[in-house]
C-alpha cells in the first residue's frame, strides 16, 4: 500500500440518491472507515449496514444492483467519479488516487432510474431485439452439421461475443440521449414498458447492438438474417446517428473493438443501400 | 400500436446523413481549390488575378459549376449539419479522450463555419447579384470583392485586423473540419475499419489539415501584404486593370463592369469605369473626407 493510504482513517462517498422514478434526486455523503483493498460494492455494503450519513443522521439504505462480482454481468454498472464503469471491479484505493478523499457515485445517466443507483437498462435489450442479435435456430430438429467456421472468423467474433450489455458504451456516447416515459397511475408494468418502447423506437441503438449485429452477420448461420439486421441498422436510430466520438470503445470494460464494428456496419449498410436501389 | 410517425428527418436519416457526408466531401474539394488559388496571391497581384480570370473564363457554365459543386452541397451540408449538432450531448469533462475532443471540435468548427461562410460570402459577393440588392449589400459592408480587381479588393478587405483574424479562424476551422470530416467519412462509408487503419488514416488527415490551414493562412498574409499600403493597392489595381483590358480585347472574357472595383475618389480607373461615383453613397453627412 502507498504511504498516503496507510495514514488515511476514513474517506467520504457522495451518492446521488433518488427514491423512485420521477422523484427529485439529491446528494448524500457517507463517511467510511478506511481499510485497504475495498471495492465500491463492499463500500455500498458498509453503507447499508450503517444506514447513517456523514452527519450521523439516520437514512434509508442506498439501493444498488450486482450479480457476478467479477465484471461479467454488467448489473453493477454506475457512474463512478464521473466515468461509467462496473462498481464490483472499481477499487477504492485506485479511486482515491483519482480523486483525493472522496468517491462520487451516480446512477447511469442514459437510463431511467429505478431507485438510487439502480437503473432500468431494458432499452439495451430491446435494441438487441431490433437488430435480431441471435442465430436463427429455434427448433429441435436435427439439421445435421452447420456450416464450417474458419479459425479466423472465430477469432474475430470471440471478442465481440464478450459483450455483457452493461451499457457503458451508450452512457458515455454523446449521441445517445436518455428516454424516460413516466408510469401513469393505475398503468400496468406491461403497458408502461410498451409506451417506453414506443418512445425509444427511433432513438439511437448505441454501439453495443451495432457490434452485436456485426457479430451475428459474421456467423455463417447468423448471416441468414443479415439483411434484416442491415435494414434495422440503416433505419431510424441506426448506424447513421453515430458521430464517431469513439467514447464507446474507450470505456468498454471488455475492450470490444466497437469502432471497428461501427465501421464494418457502415460498410455493410453502404453496400446494402446500393443493392436496394438496384433491386427495386 | 397507436404510435406517432417519426419525423421526415428520422425516417430518412440514413440517406440524409450519407448525403451530408457526400456533400461535405464535394464542397471540401472546392475549398481546397479555393484556398490554393487564394494562396497564389503570395506571388503577387498578377499571379492571383491570372487564376481568377481563368476561373471566370468559364463564362456561361460558371454558374452551373458553382451551383452543383459549391452552393447546393454547402447549403445542404450546413443546414443538415445544424440539425445534427442540435442533438449532441458533449461530455468532454468526464471523458476527456482525444477522439471525443475532435468530436466536439468538429461540431464547434461546424457552427463557426456556418456563420463564417454566410458572412464571408456576403462580404465578398453580397449573396445575390440583383443590382438593387447589391446597392443595399454594399451599404452594409457586403459585395466588397471584385473578381477583376481581385488582389487589390481583397487587400482592402484584409486591411482590417479583426476581419483578418476572423478569416484566419475560418481558414483553420475549415481545414480541421474538412479533414477530420474525411476521417469520419472513412468510418461512415466503411473505408477504414480496423483500429490501426483508422489511426493511420487519422495521421494522414491531420497532416492534410495542417497543410491546408497553412495554405489558407498564407493567402490571408498575402492579401494583407497587398493591402498594407495605398501604394501597393494602387500598383495591384493598375496591373489588374491592364490584364482586364487585354483579356476583354482578346475576347477571353466578356466585359463585366460589376466584377470590377469602382471608387468615387479613385484617379486610377476613370476611363474604364462606366458608372463613376454612382455607387458611393452620399447620404452620410458624417463621412469625413
Ligand atoms: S459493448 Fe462493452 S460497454 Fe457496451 S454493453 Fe457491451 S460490454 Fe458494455
Ligand atoms: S463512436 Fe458512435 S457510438 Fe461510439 S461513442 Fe461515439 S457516437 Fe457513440
Ligand atoms: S456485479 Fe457483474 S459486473 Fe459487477
Amino acid at each position: 500500500m502507498t504511504a498516503s493510504s496507510t495514514k488515511r482513517e476514513s474517506f467520504d462517498v457522495r451518492i446521488l440518491r433518488q427514491a423512485a422514478p420521477g422523484e427529485p434526486s439529491r446528494w448524500e455523503t457517507f463517511r467510511i472507515p478506511y481499510e485497504p483493498n475495498l471495492n465500491v460494492i463492499s463500500v455500498l455494503q458498509k453503507i447499508a449496514a450503517m444506514a447513517r450519513n456523514a452527519e450521523g443522521k439516520e437514512t434509508t439504505p442506498v439501493a444498488w444492483d450486482c450479480n457476478c462480482l467479477e465484471e461479467v454481468c454488467g448489473a453493477c454498472t454506475m457512474v463512478i467519479n464521473g466515468r461509467v464503469r462496473q462498481s464490483c471491479s472499481a477499487l477504492v484505493d485506485r479511486l482515491l488516487e483519482e480523486h483525493e478523499g472522496e468517491i462520487e457515485l451516480q446512477p447511469m445517466t442514459k437510463f431511467p432510474v429505478v431507485r438510487d443507483l439502480v437503473v432500468d437498462r431494458s432499452r439495451m435489450f430491446r435494441a438487441l431485439e431490433k437488430v435480431k442479435a441471435w442465430v436463427p435456430v429455434d427448433d429441435y430438429y436435427d439439421r445435421g452439421a452447420g456450416p464450417r467456421e474458419s479459425q479466423e472468423s472465430q477469432e474475430e467474433r470471440y471478442p465481440l461475443s464478450e459483450c455483457m450489455t452493461c451499457g457503458c458504451c451508450v452512457d458515455a456516447c454523446p449521441q445517445y440521449s436518455k428516454v424516460e416515459v413516466e408510469r401513469r397511475p393505475n398503468e400496468s408494468i406491461e403497458e408502461h414498458q410498451a409506451r417506453q418502447a414506443e418512445a425509444e423506437k427511433s432513438e439511437f441503438l448505441g454501439a453495443a447492438p451495432i457490434s452485436q449485429a456485426m457479430l451475428f452477420n459474421r456467423h455463417a448461420t447468423g448471416a441468414m438474417l443479415a439483411d434484416d439486421r442491415l435494414n434495422a441498422l440503416s433505419g431510424p436510430g441506426g448506424i447513421q446517428v453515430c458521430g464517431n466520438a469513439q467514447n464507446c470503445v474507450a470505456v468498454c470494460p471488455k475492450e470490444i473493438p466497437l469502432t471497428t464494428s461501427i465501421a464494418r456496419a457502415g460498410r455493410q449498410t453502404t453496400v446494402h443501400a446500393i443493392k436496394k436501389i438496384f433491386d427495386r | 400500436m397507436a404510435g406517432t410517425e417519426p419525423s421526415f428527418f428520422v425516417r430518412h436519416e440514413f440517406l440524409i446523413r450519407r448525403l451530408h457526408s457526400l456533400t461535405g466531401i464535394i464542397f471540401g474539394g472546392y475549398v481546397c481549390v479555393h484556398l490554393f488559388v487564394n494562396a497564389s496571391i503570395v506571388g503577387g497581384a498578377q499571379a492571383f488575378q491570372k487564376n481568377v480570370l481563368a476561373i471566370h473564363s468559364m463564362g456561361g457554365i460558371l454558374p452551373l459549376v458553382e451551383w452543383v459543386f459549391i452552393f447546393l452541397p454547402i447549403l445542404f451540408h450546413m443546414f443538415v449539419g445544424i440539425g445534427i449538432t442540435v442533438g449532441m450531448i458533449p461530455n468532454n469533462k468526464n471523458y476527456p479522450y482525444e477522439a471525443n475532443w475532435r468530436y466536439t471540435l468538429q461540431r464547434a468548427t461546424g457552427l463557426y463555419l456556418f456563420l463564417f461562410i454566410l458572412w464571408h460570402v456576403f462580404q465578398t459577393h453580397g449573396w445575390f447579384h440583383f443590382d438593387w440588392w447589391l446597392n443595399v449589400a454594399e451599404r452594409w459592408g457586403g459585395a466588397q470583392f471584385s473578381p477583376y480587381n481581385a488582389a487589390s479588393s481583397i487587400g482592402l478587405i484584409m486591411q482590417n485586423m479583426l476581419v483578418s483574424l476572423l478569416y484566419a479562424l475560418g481558414v483553420l476551422a475549415a481545414a480541421f473540419h474538412l479533414f477530420n470530416g474525411v476521417w469520419t467519412a472513412g468510418i461512415t462509408w466503411g473505408i477504414w475499419t480496423r483500429p490501426h487503419a483508422q489511426a493511420n488514416a487519422l495521421k494522414v488527415c491531420l497532416a492534410a489539415s495542417v497543410l491546408l490551414g497553412a495554405v489558407g493562412l498564407s493567402a490571408i498574409w498575402g492579401a494583407r501584404k497587398i493591402g498594407s499600403s495605398e501604394e501597393s493597392i494602387k500598383q495591384a489595381e493598375a496591373i489588374e486593370n491592364e490584364m482586364y483590358t487585354v483579356q476583354v480585347e482578346a475576347g477571353l472574357i466578356p466585359p463585366t463592369e460589376h466584377k470590377r472595383a469602382h471608387h468615387a475618389d479613385s484617379d486610377e480607373t476613370p476611363e474604364l469605369t462606366a458608372t463613376p461615383a454612382s455607387d458611393e453613397n452620399p447620404t452620410h453627412p458624417s463621412d469625413e473626407d
